[in-house]
């Protein structure tokens, strides 16, 4: 009797309905409380969802726990396997993605081939009225910024094949880094359903959006990757630093961005506390006018600093031991490459030294000396970017004085800064600080600044630099690129287009309940993973 | 009175076209908004293209008028940055938190002014009038973002969590912003009663009204504040509509959603139609509260006539 009904409470054992995919409770061997929610201080709200009208620094950190991409990356900065599970050319003109399947969106809708034409068709902005969709105005105009980019097509159900009339090694990165937004959502809800009720295939679905206050988050259990080890999230806007701080302290948020460089070591000193910081792709320079006189509204004039020496006099100029140590409290790097140094392709460079002497000695060669000083004109965004950057600008002033610059430094507003860059209508002797950052992950990114006229280029590539530069973007073979892209930052670097000053570092301090954050050097946060302890 | 109303709805619009008008030229001779819409890389014929897809690329004129006819229907356009329009924008910052923070603010700051400043003038020199005018000139000299930071750091870090440092949805919510932003006019209130009340309490009629062998309490609150309360009328009157427009570092601060910074984040990003729409809520707040004040004159002051 026992043994003629073994098989069937075996069957019955194997096939009953047992809780799947329970929660581990327990990380690195702490308790965790899979149920816990953590509330995340940010400095600002986000103004949009739909990543096709942009995503800066702010709002990078609340689309990418919704949205997706092709490639994701890891702690590193490193490209990984996101929402396709490969990419690669295909001869010289395509690029293949292999798509990762049985992912779906949070309302249900699948992830597939249909999806990415249809993101494509967003991006380059083609059938949208075929679709019924109201076009967006996005930060990248696609169709304006790659105009190589020909057609696309569907292989099968996951796999999409992207042409290119001449070659593009870097289409994985910018085609790759954008967010998937689902196709039948987005048509039956508009870009404004998207926008306001973001669905996406990413590891949190937004549940509620108070406007300037806050995002309310819930765990995605049906996320493909690895989930995070907690249940709810919530953004909370909290713009001041001190106060962002006081509410850690008091236990009112988990976790807190943007923490000021001096204030660190005094929260790393609570043992309740933790501080990580991460690289950021936020490289800081002085951009000065090297512009030939038919690129820009100069009167005539060649702008002053087109003479190499110049830039790189300046460049010797900075001591940026100094100004990392004493004004960034250690929380920023030099760095002589004009890549980020997370970025895939970076070669790191020699730094400029230090040397006010051979600063002066090569002023004096370019025809600067005494009775003839070099002067610059320097406009800086007040309150942009920060209080340590406001504290660098007239440091960073004074430097240039003791080499004999003659420097005058002007406060401006973002927006005016912004539209004199836009204009192109900085005098010959004028220059300006900024910070340059990106969303994509190619070094690319950095180096096609100096490569068509733009808001940021004041010194365009002489042709045997622009040369090089279109071999870049022209080979295929990824090792061989890699040497390239090496070449060109080293060749860079001694050509100077811009004064460098530092690359930041971003500080964030958690509770030390929360386990396993590590910061991204990518301008969003990841909870993947990341747990709450009990 | 009628008359009276009615000339003043029709100041009222002209008024308010007046700060349209001023408000839409001032707003771009600031400059253009795009440069904050495009990468950091895009060309001009990008920036252009930006430029005609928020219709900045017509004549100035074809603009204004366009503007003029849609302001009518509370049409001010959508804004910039968040792509949604600009006067739902706004009005959801003003109500219910930016209401409730200055009403709360109003009542504490005149609520506890009358009673302090009356004590003050009634016992002059004395201590309480001593540790009410320090108080005051202590209030009004701190700035309000030092003042919301102590505060954060002793209710809602000292003591364990008391209050909550940020954001609003309760009570509990409310009262350090509401003390931080009613602490300088509760201050000037106190002071303008002070010497509201000591003025008035030397009149001959206050003087008769003790003679007549009326109780001090009603000498005082009956008689003399009523007439030591006209400026108080309307310094309460103008700190309200401040309060309405201008509590950004109180927003800030105390990460409160309220209409001010909503303005404020505005102007630095050119988003023009949330500007446009916030200045006129300001303006109309602004000439409503000084409606409501010459009515109150009348109320308190019988001697008042509005013609």
């Amino acid at each position: 009797m026992i043994r003629r009904a073994l098989p069937l409470v075996v069957a019955l054992v194997l096939l009953w309905p047992w809780p799947i995919a329970a929660q581990p409770r327990t990380v690195d061997g702490v308790a965790i409380d899979p149920d816990a929610e953590l509330v995340v201080a940010l400095s600002d709200d986000t103004t949009n969802m739909d990543p096709r009208i942009g995503m800066g620094s702010i709002r990078s950190n609340y689309i990418r726990q919704v949205f997706e991409s092709l490639v994701d990356v890891d702690s590193q900065g490193r490209p990984v396997p996101g929402l396709a599970l490969s990419w690669k050319p295909v001869g010289e003109l395509a690029w293949e993605f292999a798509l990762r399947r049985g992912v779906t969106f949070h309302d249900g809708e699948p992830f597939n081939a249909d999806t990415v034409l249809f993101n494509l068709d967003r991006f380059f902005r083609r059938n949208l009225d075929k679709l019924g969709l109201k076009d967006v105005l996005a930060a990248t105009q696609f169709e304006k910024t790659y105009p190589f980019v020909t057609r696309w097509e569907k292989v099968d159900d996951y796999t999409v094949r992207i042409h290119t009339s001449e070659p593009s090694p870097t289409l994985w990165d910018f085609i790759g880094r954008e967010p998937m937004v689902p196709k039948a959502y987005t048509i039956k809800n508009g870009a404004d359903g998207l926008n306001d009720r973001p669905v996406g295939t990413g590891p949190w679905k937004m549940v509620e959006w108070k406007r300037k206050t806050s995002m309310q988050f819930e765990r995605n259990d049906a996320y493909w990757g690895t989930q995070p080890q907690f249940r709810k999230m919530r953004f909370q806007t909290i713009p001041e630093g001190a106060a962002r701080i006081a509410a850690l302290r008091a236990g009112q948020v988990g976790l807190i961005e943007g923490v000021p460089p001096f204030d660190a070591p005094a929260l790393g000193q609570d043992s309740r506390l933790k501080v990580v910081s991460s690289p950021q792709k936020l490289s800081c320079r002085l951009y000065v006018n090297a512009r030939p006189k038919d690129k820009y509204d100069s009167g005539g004039q060649d702008g002053l600093f087109s003479d190499r020496r110049v830039r790189m006099a300046l460049n010797l100029a900075i001591n940026r031991d100094a100004i990392i140590k004493k004004i960034f409290n250690g929380y920023a790097l030099p760095n002589a490459s004009p890549v980020a140094s997370v970025s895939y392709g970076y070669a790191p460079q020699e730094a400029y030294p230090y040397d006010p002497t051979r600063a002066k000695a090569l002023l004096a060669e370019a025809g600067f000396r005494d009775g003839n000083p070099l002067t610059l004109q320097l406009l800086f965004p007040a309150k942009h970017y920060g209080q340590s950057f406001d504290e660098m600008a007239p440091a960073v002033v004074e430097m240039l004085k003791d080499v004999g610059v003659q420097a005058t430094l002007k406060p401006v507003d973002f927006a005016t800064l912004l539209q004199t860059a836009t204009k192109g209508t900085l005098p010959p002797n004028g220059g300006f600080a900024a910070c340059r950052t990106g969303n994509n992950l190619d070094a690319d990114d950095y180096l096609r600044d100096w490569g068509a006229i733009a808001m940021i280029n004041w010194a365009p590539y002489p042709p045997e630099l622009m040369s090089l530069y279109t071999a870049t973007r022209r080979e295929v073979d990824a090792q061989k690129r890699l040497k390239l892209l090496a070449d060109l930052q080293r060749q860079v670097r001694d050509w100077a287009p811009v004064v460098a000053l530092y690359q930041e570092v971003k500080v964030y301090a958690h509770s030390a309940r929360v386990l396993r954050f590590t910061p991204l050097p990518e301008l969003n946060m990841d909870f993947r993973g990341v747990a709450v302890k009990k | 009175m009628r008359a009276f109303l009615l000339r003043r709805a029709l100041h009222a619009v002209f008024v308010l076209w007046g700060v349209v008008t001023a408000v839409f030229f001032l707003v771009r001779l600031t400059g253009d908004p795009t440069p904050f819409l495009v990468d950091q890389t895009a060309t001009q014929q990008e920036i252009a293209e930006a430029r005609r897809q928020l219709g900045l690329d017509r004549p100035l004129s074809v603009q204004y008028l366009d503007f003029l006819r849609a302001v009518p229907r509370g049409d001010f356009g959508i804004s910039i940055r968040e792509k949604r329009p600009a006067m739902p924008m706004v009005l959801e910052h003003l109500w219910p938190a930016t209401v409730e923070l200055a009403a709360a603010a109003l009542l504490l700051s005149t609520v506890l002014a009358i009673p302090l400043g009356v004590a003050s003038a009634t016992h002059k020199n004395g201590v309480v009038d001593h540790a009410s005018r320090l108080a005051s000139l202590f209030l009004q000299s701190m700035p309000s973002f030092w003042l919301g930071l102590m505060l954060i750091l002793l209710f809602a870090v000292q003591l364990g969590g008391l209050l909550p440092a940020f954001g609003s949805g309760g009570l509990s919510h409310l009262i350090l912003p509401a003390v931080t932003l009613a602490a300088a006019p509760l201050a000037q209130n106190v002071r303008l009663i002070r010497s509201g009340m000591l003025e008035v309490l030397q009149q001959d009629y206050v003087r008769t009204a003790r003679a007549k062998g009326l109780a001090e309490r009603l000498v005082i609150y009956r008689h003399a504040l009523r007439n030591a309360a006209i400026p108080v009328i309307t310094v309460t009157g103008l700190s309200l509509g401040f309060m309405l427009s201008g509590a950004v570092i109180i927003e800030t601060v105390f990460s409160w959603p309220g209409m001010g910074r909503l303005i404020v984040q505005a102007v630095p990003g050119r988003d023009f139609p949330v500007i446009q729409a916030g200045v006129f809520v300001f303006a109309v707040i602004f000439v409503g509260l000084n409606l409501i004040v010459d009515l109150l004159y009348t109320v308190v002051d019988p001697r008042v006539r509005l013609t």
